[in-house]
């Protein structure tokens, strides 16, 4: 009980020092204040986003194929999540189903990835002609959009959960790769020669001082390969995407079913920000030390 | 650390990048304009694809260029029916070549302003159900626990929908996945699948090493055809009716050339789709063309006042959306019957040399 307590009290305490949030100090703002900013503004501009939604759609400017009513919306949100008529959901599946299939699928992959690519990116950074060797294959790999190999791996590995995985690790790995080579490189020479001269061995200095100093930067490469995976989603579901919530997008298009696209798209979006807000907090939990070194 | 004035090379640099910038978005802003187009004429815009059928004859003959000499004429190829009917929605097409199920989604729920004016192939044998070898799958119902591809949306899911109701299979006996013919093909060799129903090209690829369970024209005969359909938008009809009887006239001439000197259109054909003659040649045999006859019939498009059968088959098309739960409900037939363009028919078909 007493270490949850003092996990979140030690969550809390921290909070305001989140430097986007802080307008000056923050626990001289008033409370009302910051309520007002971290929950009134977003909110407000959903708000306004919706009712300008609305807007467009009633205005009859284009049609509901291009800017379907919020309530139609709304209606193709709560279809695909219940059974309706003996139909369940949408292909068979509720939405959140199709939502689990590709998160599962995204944190296999997201796993896979980015336990290569922060790999990959320690020996880099620490082996200067390993980085010449591997660099310009990783540099090709990132430059390739996810859609123009996807069809390689449906080849060599069917059509499965294996090609969509290994798309998925194929989108993390370059940026988790890059952030941390560049992350090991940058350690301050003065840190590794200081420990270096009291006589630290190679693994001391790697494990006591690169790794610390390079941890900020990479956690900012692992959100960055997240963001990149979870776009590739909808890329990782054209084929045999169902259920999933890719799938979802890109089955409804073809039948020009506007409204679960778009439930599709708030779907992905919304639990895209839960997910990053989750690493942001495991970041500070983590690498409390960021910015301060 | 304070932030350093930017010394003389950096500024330099900084200098080059932006001039390079400045080249660039110079060199974009002289766009190539596109061959014979004349901004004084208006224009005609036709979505096509690929499949093959006298619209690719018209498009490679340039026949709607030679009949219509005060348009421009402006071709663009698209991948879908879905997406030609986004593009009629957002009135950039006045005539679009497109199968029954798309135009079915299009009439019933998305209320576009289109009607059907013509026949371009009804789905023969160029598109069936294939079952791999081994597998053991004889007949439709053998399909049971098998996992079977097709191309969602497409009128091969239609038909494979419509094969396993007349065989009294239910769909969700069978596990039927969402791959598009290339990457079938490529689940097939792997031994992924266990049949397909797809189109050719992919369908000879599988015919290689697989027994033909049925096919579209079997389908047709039972009396749920796939069609290709040549839809015309409302506005182009309302306000242009000698333009798409010149469009109507080039169609019936290119069905013409395939019954009469079919080494010539599949020559047109080729070039238009990337294969050679006699490739093409197979693929237009394998569909199912129309004679003008066959075509102002009461059996497909009917005449002047009397829309024929087609609209019975798009009716079937929208069930099936129905079925897949992608439209709320199936209007009644005579909103199909008078999405027909049938002005002028058959008359406007004499004299198509």
């Amino acid at each position: 009980m007493t270490s949850i307590s003092s996990a979140s009290a030690g969550v809390f305490a921290e909070a305001p020092a989140e430097p986007d949030i802080g307008t000056g100090r923050g626990d001289r703002t008033p409370l009302w204040r910051r309520v007002a900013t971290g929950v009134g503004l977003p909110l407000a501009s959903v708000l306004v986003f919706l009712g300008l939604w609305q807007l467009a759609a009633v205005s009859g400017i284009w049609t509901e194929t291009f800017v379907p009513p919020l309530g139609k919306v709304w209606q193709a949100f709560i279809d695909t999540s219940t059974t309706h008529d003996g139909v369940r959901g949408y292909g068979g599946y509720l939405l959140w189903e199709h939502l689990y299939m590709t998160l599962r699928r995204v944190f296999f992959g997201v796993l896979i990835g980015i336990g290569a690519g922060v790999a990959i990116g320690v020996a880099m950074g620490t082996v200067p002609w390993l980085r010449r060797l591997v660099e310009p294959w990783l540099t090709f790999l990132r430059a390739l959009p996810p859609l123009a190999y996807f069809f390689l791996l449906v080849i060599w590995l069917g059509i499965d959960e294996s090609p969509k995985i290994t798309l998925l690790a194929l989108s993390a790995l370059p940026p988790a790769a890059v952030a941390t080579t560049a992350a090991v490189a940058a350690t301050p020479k003065a840190l590794t020669e200081a420990a270096v001269a009291l006589g630290g061995s190679r693994r001391q200095v790697l494990a006591d001082v690169v790794v610390p100093s390079a941890l900020p930067e990479t956690f900012t490469g692992i959100r960055l390969a997240v963001g990149l995976a979870y776009s590739s989603v909808v890329a990782a579901e054209l084929f045999n995407g169902i259920p999933g919530i890719g799938g979802v997008v890109k089955d409804a298009s073809n039948y020009n079913n506007t409204p679960v696209v778009l439930v599709g798209i708030v779907a992905i979006g919304l639990s895209g920000l839960v997910i990053d807000g989750l690493l942001r907090l495991a970041e500070r939990r983590l690498v409390p030390w960021r910015g301060k070194v | 650390m304070t932030a350093p004035k930017p010394s003389g090379a950096v500024r330099r640099g900084l200098l080059a990048v932006l001039l390079a910038v400045a080249v660039l978005v110079a060199a974009t802003a002289c766009a190539i304009s596109k061959p014979g187009y004349d901004p004084d004429k208006p224009t005609i815009r036709l979505a096509y694809q690929t499949f093959p059928s006298g619209d690719l004859v018209v498009k490679n003959k340039r026949w709607l260029e030679e009949a219509l000499p005060d348009y421009n004429i402006e071709w663009t190829k698209f991948d879908s029916g879905a997406d030609i009917n986004t593009a009629f929605v957002a009135k950039k097409v006045d005539f679009g070549a497109i199968g029954s199920a798309p135009v079915a989604r299009g009439l019933a729920d998305l209320h576009i302003g289109y009607q059907i004016a013509f026949v371009l192939d009804v789905a023969g044998e160029n598109e069936a159900l294939i079952a791999r070898n081994g597998t053991g799958i004889e007949k439709v119902a053998d399909l049971r626990g098998k996992r079977v591809a097709t191309a969602f949306a497409s009128t091969s899911h239609y038909s494979l929908l419509t094969a396993l109701r007349q065989a009294g299979v239910n769909p969700s006996e069978v596990d039927i996945v969402d791959l598009q013919p290339q990457a079938s093909y490529a689940a097939w060799q792997r031994k992924d699948i266990d049949a397909v129903y797809t189109w050719l090209p992919t369908l000879d690829e599988v015919r290689k090493d697989g027994k033909q369970i049925i096919s579209s024209r079997e389908l047709a005969g039972n009396g749920k055809p796939t069609l290709d359909l040549g839809v015309a938008s409302t506005e182009i009809i309302e306000s242009k009716p000698e333009v798409v009887d010149a469009w109507r006239k080039v169609q019936a001439r290119a069905l013409a050339l395939i019954h009469s000197d079919p080494k010539a259109a599949a020559a047109a054909v080729a070039a238009e789709i990337g294969t050679d003659e006699e490739d093409a040649a197979a693929q237009l045999a394998q569909g199912t063309f129309l004679t003008i006859e066959q075509l102002t019939s009461p059996e497909w498009l009917g005449t002047q006042g009397k829309p024929g059968d087609v609209a019975e088959a798009v009716h079937s098309a929208a069930q099936f959306l129905k079925d897949q739960n992608q439209i709320p409900s199936v209007p009644p037939l005579a909103d199909f019957s008078a999405a027909i363009y049938t002005e002028g028919l058959p008359g406007v078909f004499d004299n198509i040399n």
